[in-house]
């Protein structure tokens, strides 16, 4: 196994880190960086508990060899998700609207809320089902969860024209 | 239970640029299976398949990238994902059917990193895009490095997980003839309404003239070993006056010529039946 | 109905206050047992049978392996009795040489190295010898083996349930329906999977932590196999990332399979599933074969009642006879009958044994009554609502074991409202009945179900049990006075940290900023029973305010003596106020009370008045301490052209007594209706000709998206428990019971035929109506 080194833009601070080209980027947060906020759910990009953003794009960690993103990659975890605005914003609406049940889902949850605000400042329920649909959830039946997007939606519209 | 994949072990070369790439393949000795999105690779190998001894990634890989909008065609790279694809407005008036398959695969975080060439590679007859592409009667574009070559859509698809590209290639791009007046339809039947494999799927593109069929191409997927174009429906209804029996009759024809598998997600009874309930949607939604 | 409030009215019960472990959850601080390190623990591999049924001749190790660094563990190592104590102490911890395996998975050893990776390649090479017998691996091979010849049938548990006589019920009957119901696996699905770990500690005692939903269990489960007096098992929660019963009975097991590697390396040992494992080797919702046979007047007047309702148990009985008990308690539960026979059993394949699932054997049985019904009432000419409205249960009925229903129950209250809710007689009559009618392109059907839930452990279960309690004066993180709640029951996900503050709180008339609940930890709390049964809110929330005011009197007391001159005190809003004086804040006086008296404990132990009364061995009497009740309504749209089925709206409406946190409430009900609608349409688990589960991945076992879930609407109405304040009933398992009915009773009602095996998906519906080529 060769070790290949990368610089990425982690949650805001340019991090270079050396590893094996093959390791998949949930590993890499989880074990080198005690990033554990993103959760192995099953392994196989079904569930979206390890949901991350790269690029802003959200992804399934559990199946990206971390070697695959180039230097220069923005990547972005639960753990930074509070350095943003519209982060916190989406924080406190999860909380208020009682979107956390067993919490395991919800740091890919908000990740991928957080995505969809950035596309979309105002999207209709079907828009935010959809872009929740990669997220399993088996406690809450998503309708808090939901109802916390449109909340933040609503909030951010309110206070500024663009979430960040 | 097994070891789990170890992927610190995966053995992956990072070319930057498709020359490269082609070079990789050319020598059996550094030649590797190609590693694009991962979406597919990854799902099989954490699920025990054994890894390849080289992977050669393509991801990210600038000639790969591109989509241009030509006066008759539509050429998207192979590296394109489907998150692009879903969200580009420039080729959803020439290729909906593409579109909308691509906005079906997965969710968002596969739309994300599964690419068009990736889900054609992977030749699983539940890929999908591929009937999508089926009904357009384009071509793949497959680059080595001594040629470009290219090889229509209906020949790629060879047998279960199998293509025509050979070791050396890779797939470089796809040349999709715009619909024009055809219409296309898309439809995916899958075991729940997001992060589904398909049961069935169905693609269209039909031309018609003053009540007439003038053209009819429709492709299946999950029914086969590969993804199918119905060429018996297909010339059943060419030059047909469109009507209520001529409906029933090639939903008929299709369910007589397909013989779909049962496996976890449906039965071969629900596979056959709905191949022609998917043929009578494309008809009845040609306005 | 009102409940006993000593003098402040409620200040946080009954509103929604925010959960107290929201904050760490949505900021991904939260640890779960696979976010903590654990240096120098090994990591261990479970080595299972790969036959269904079989002698072990014998085990080896691979003499060409290395085994250097690798501990094996197999049922010789066990240091007690080779027995999981269960309820039958039937299932051995280890399949051990010269015993039959009785399930494809069942564990002969235990192999622990210092990584999960060298622990699997390990138990690669430990050799079995095994001599096959043939094996019955499904309910539905039991049950043809059943109608052939009931006694070749083997089964783990019987109990019938008798009321009038079944015979004068169908001789007085003008006509007899009868059908059979099916109802196969279902996964939990928490997303965290099955995870703990086991240290031994130099006094031969051993600490577990992990996601244990019920950390007592194996405290009392170990004792025997590890010959460990409970108090040298001590167990801990670790943040559970959801449970659904999932995490109730099986950790019990899982902790015994790391103990004895951990016991014999002297380390501490790790057992975490990968997400493949975890499906194919932990139990499941017991699958069911449920025979209604009913006897009804013209008008639809139910006069007999006859069931039979056979469970799977798998290879062993573990706790599937209370699962059984509590399927045909619920059998014939919400409805008026004189004339009942109910004949339950535990049928034995050679399966992964079957467990606990959020209902609890009660969403089968409900699943079956509610079916038929609805096939009553068309039988009779009646309308499914209005028949219900005739013949459901109500305060004055007695239940099947004569149980007395008293005004606590608002039975008819969620009927009349989930109707007037869903507007249902109306729409019932825009039903397609397999016939597009105009302005419709899909076909459409709506669908009704109604039942009661029993809360709390089954008969005298509360009673004999006695949970216990305690709410601890202590000083906080911030080095500040407040109080720790100390019972056993568990968070995972339901919010009971945040609804047994509001209650404590309540209780102390102290604000929630003052108060904690440490995770629960059977060092440090009192057996205050399983977080299981619909019965945390109910049973240890009392505890917990009957513990809250016994602390407040002692705080009282010490104010009333120390600072007031014997006057009468009474703590207020976090101060304590006596005439004359001046107030002063709980925080003074705690730190004070804490230096003169050292510890200080508000404790409180559940009762139940002695009316209530049980008869174990004919099952009669007062089956359950409460009913929580429910009615739902679901609403269905069928694609003609490829029968794809979308359930589209769903009414609840539920009486569970004093609602504590409306938010938390309704969380868990959207949530258990997922599930149910999960039950009802997807979650499909068969059984390969291997004895492996063919849906073992998420890929293939299909639970709802964001996108599959209908519109709710989830309304609570309020008949507060009488015996324990602030009057919860249960909750947790009412939203799984009911909507599969519902669905397919809608369904029926779309298509006009009634299909009657979990769950219906497009191909089923396909077969029903689509005659074949």
């Amino acid at each position: 196994m060769k070790s290949i080194e990368r610089t990425w833009k982690l949650n805001g601070t340019a991090t270079t880190l050396r590893f094996p080209a093959g390791r998949r980027l949930l590993d890499l947060l989880r074990e080198d960086l005690a990033l554990t906020g993103a959760k192995e759910g099953c392994g196989e990009g079904e569930c979206g508990a390890c949901t991350v953003l790269i690029d802003n794009d959200p992804a399934v960690s559990c199946l990206i060899p971390a070697g695959q993103l180039p230097d220069g990659t923005t990547l972005l975890t639960i753990e930074g998700v509070e350095k943003k605005r519209a982060g916190r914003v989406l924080q406190k609406a999860f909380m208020e609207t009682g979107a956390v049940q067993c919490g395991f889902c919800i740091p890919g949850m908000v990740l991928a809320a957080y995505a969809l605000l950035q596309r979309n400042p105002k999207p209709s329920t079907a828009a935010i089902r959809t872009a929740l649909a990669g997220n399993l959830c088996r406690c809450t039946g998503y309708v808090k969860i939901i109802a916390a997007v449109k909340l933040a939606a609503a909030r951010l519209r309110k206070t500024s024209s663009t979430p960040g | 239970m097994s070891p789990p994949m170890n992927f610190d072990l995966l053995n992956i070369r990072f070319p930057k640029t498709l020359d490269e790439a082609v070079a990789f393949q050319a020598d059996e000795r550094t030649r590797g299976r190609l590693l694009a999105g991962g979406t597919d690779l990854m799902v099989q190998w954490a699920a025990g398949a054994p890894p390849p001894q080289r992977l050669i990634s393509i991801w990210g890989l600038p000639e790969l990238s591109a989509i241009r909008v030509s006066k008759e065609m539509v050429e998207i790279g192979a590296g394109v994902t489907h998150a692009f694809l879903r969200d580009c407005t420039d080729i959803r008036a020439h290729v909906p059917a593409l579109v909308a398959a691509a906005a079906s695969v997965g969710a968002t975080q596969i739309q994300a990193r599964g690419t068009l060439g990736g889900n054609a590679a992977n030749a699983s007859p539940a890929g999908d895009t591929a009937p999508a592409l089926l009904v357009t009667d384009g071509m793949v574009m497959l680059a080595s490095a001594q040629r470009f070559r290219t090889v229509p859509l209906t020949a790629f698809w060879t047998g279960y997980r199998q293509t025509a590209a050979q070791p050396d290639e890779i797939i470089a791009a796809f040349l999709l003839p715009k619909k024009g007046r055809s219409v296309e339809r898309f439809r995916k039947i899958g075991t729940r309404k997001a992060q589904a494999i398909s049961k069935i799927m169905a693609a269209s593109r039909i031309r018609l003239h003053g009540g007439t069929i003038e053209s009819a191409a429709i492709a299946l997927g999950s029914v086969a070993a590969t993804p199918i174009r119905l060429g018996k429906v297909e010339a059943f209804l060419a030059g047909k006056k469109l009507s209520r029996r001529l409906v029933e009759e090639a939903e008929a024809l299709a369910q007589a010529s397909v013989a779909p598998i049962a496996d976890i997600r449906s039965s071969a009874e629900y596979r056959r039946w709905t191949a022609g309930r998917l043929v009578r949607d494309a008809l009845e939604n040609l306005q | 109905m009102k409940t006993k409030s000593r003098c402040n009215p409620t200040r946080h019960i009954g509103t929604g206050m925010l959960r107290v472990d929201a904050a760490d959850k949505v900021r991904g601080k939260t640890q779960y047992l696979n976010d903590r390190t654990y240096p120098g623990a090994l990591h261990a591999t479970v080595v299972r049978s790969p036959t269904a049924r079989g002698i072990l001749k014998s085990l080896t190790l691979d003499p060409a392996y290395d085994w250097k660094g690798v501990t094996v563990a197999t049922a010789e190592d066990i240091p007690g009795e080779n027995v999981m104590v269960m309820h039958d102490r039937s299932m051995p911890l280890m399949g051990a040489v010269g015993a039959e395996l009785r399930y494809r998975g069942e564990p002969v050893a235990v192999v622990a190295a210092a990584t999960a990776e060298k622990s699997m390649e390990a138990a690669d090479h430990v050799r079995l010898d095994i001599e096959q017998r043939p094996a019955l691996l499904t309910l539905a091979e039991a049950i043809a083996l059943f109608k052939k010849s009931p006694k070749k049938l083997e089964l783990l548990k019987t109990q019938n349930i008798e009321k009038g006589d079944i015979r004068r019920g169908f001789a007085e009957a003008d006509e007899v329906l009868e059908a059979e119901y099916w109802a196969g696996h279902q996964e939990q699905l928490y997303l965290e999977n099955q995870g703990l770990i086991v240290f031994p500690r130099k006094d031969g005692s051993i600490y577990v932590e992990g996601s244990i939903q019920c950390p007592y269990f194996p405290v009392n489960e170990l004792n025997a196999a590890l010959d460990l007096p409970p108090e040298k098992i001590r167990v801990k929660q670790t943040p559970i990332g959801g449970a659904f019963g999932g995490k109730e009975d099986y950790p019990s097991m899982l902790a015994g399979y790391a103990a004895l590697p951990a016991l014999k390396a002297k380390k501490p040992v790790k057992i975490t599933y990968e997400r493949h494992e975890d499906m194919l080797f932990t139990p499941k919702r017991h699958p069911v074969w449920v025979r209604f046979k009913t006897g009804f007047k013209k008008d639809g007047t139910l006069t007999a009642i006859e069931c039979d309702y056979i469970l799977d148990g798998g290879a062993y009985l573990t706790i599937s006879d209370v699962v059984m008990y509590r399927g045909i308690l619920h059998c014939a539960l919400a409805y008026r009958c004189e004339n009942v026979l109910i004949r339950g059993k535990v049928a034995r394949t050679n399966s992964m044994p079957n467990g606990a699932f959020r209902g609890f054997g009660a969403p089968q049985a409900i699943w079956g009554l509610e079916s038929h019904i609805d096939a009553i009432a068309e039988k009779v000419g009646k309308r499914p609502d209005a028949y219900r409205l005739q013949i459901h249960a109500r305060p004055g009925d007695r239940t099947p074991t004569g149980q007395l229903l008293t005004e606590d129950n608002g039975s008819t209250h969620c009927l009349d409202l989930v109707l007037q809710r869903s507007d249902f007689a109306e729409k019932f009559k825009q039903a397609s009945r397999g016939k597009l009618r105009k302005g419709q392109n899909k076909y459409y059907g709506i669908g009704l179900s109604f039942f009661a839930h029993g809360s709390a452990f089954t008969g005298d279960g509360e009673a004999k049990f006695k949970a216990k309690g305690r709410v601890e004066l202590a000083l906080l993180e911030d080095g500040r006075p407040g109080v720790n709640i100390r019972v056993s029951s568990t968070e995972m996900g339901q919010g009971v940290h945040t609804i047994f503050t509001q209650i404590a709180a309540d209780g102390l008339s102290l604000t929630p900023e003052r108060i904690r609940f440490p995770y629960a930890d059977t060092g440090m709390a009192p057996n205050s029973g399983p977080t299981v049964a619909s019965r945390t809110t109910m049973v240890v929330g009392n505890v917990v305010y009957r513990a809250a005011q016994d602390l407040r009197n002692q705080i009282e007391a010490f104010a009333s003596r120390r600072y007031f001159k014997g006057a009468a005190a009474r703590m207020r809003h976090s101060k304590l106020h006596a005439k004359g004086f001046r107030a002063l804040p709980f925080l003074r006086v705690a730190r004070d009370m804490r230096e003169e008296l050292g510890e200080v404990n508000g404790a409180f132990q559940f009762i139940l008045p002695d009316t209530v009364q049980w008869d174990q061995s004919r099952f009669k009497g007062d089956s359950y301490p409460g009913y929580s009740w429910s009615a739902n309504v679901a609403e269905v749209e069928i694609d003609p052209l490829t029968l794809e089925l979308t359930v589209t709206r769903v009414f609840d409406v539920i009486d569970i007594g004093r609602v504590i946190n409306p938010m938390t409430a309704t969380g868990q009900v959207e949530g258990g209706l997922t599930q149910a609608l999960g039950y009802a349409v997807m979650e499909k688990m068969g059984t390969g000709k291997n004895g492996l589960f063919d849906a073992s991945r998420l890929q293939t076992y299909i639970v709802p998206t964001a996108l599959d879930v209908p519109n709710y609407d989830v309304k609570f109405v309020e008949y507060p428990y009488p015996f324990a304040p602030p009057g919860a009933k249960g909750l947790g398992e009412l939203p799984m019971d009911g909507l599969a009915p519902a669905i397919a009773n809608a369904i029926e009602t779309a298509i006009g035929v009634r299909l009657r095996s979990l769950p219906i998906t497009p191909e089923d519906l396909f077969n029903a109506v689509i005659p074949p080529a």
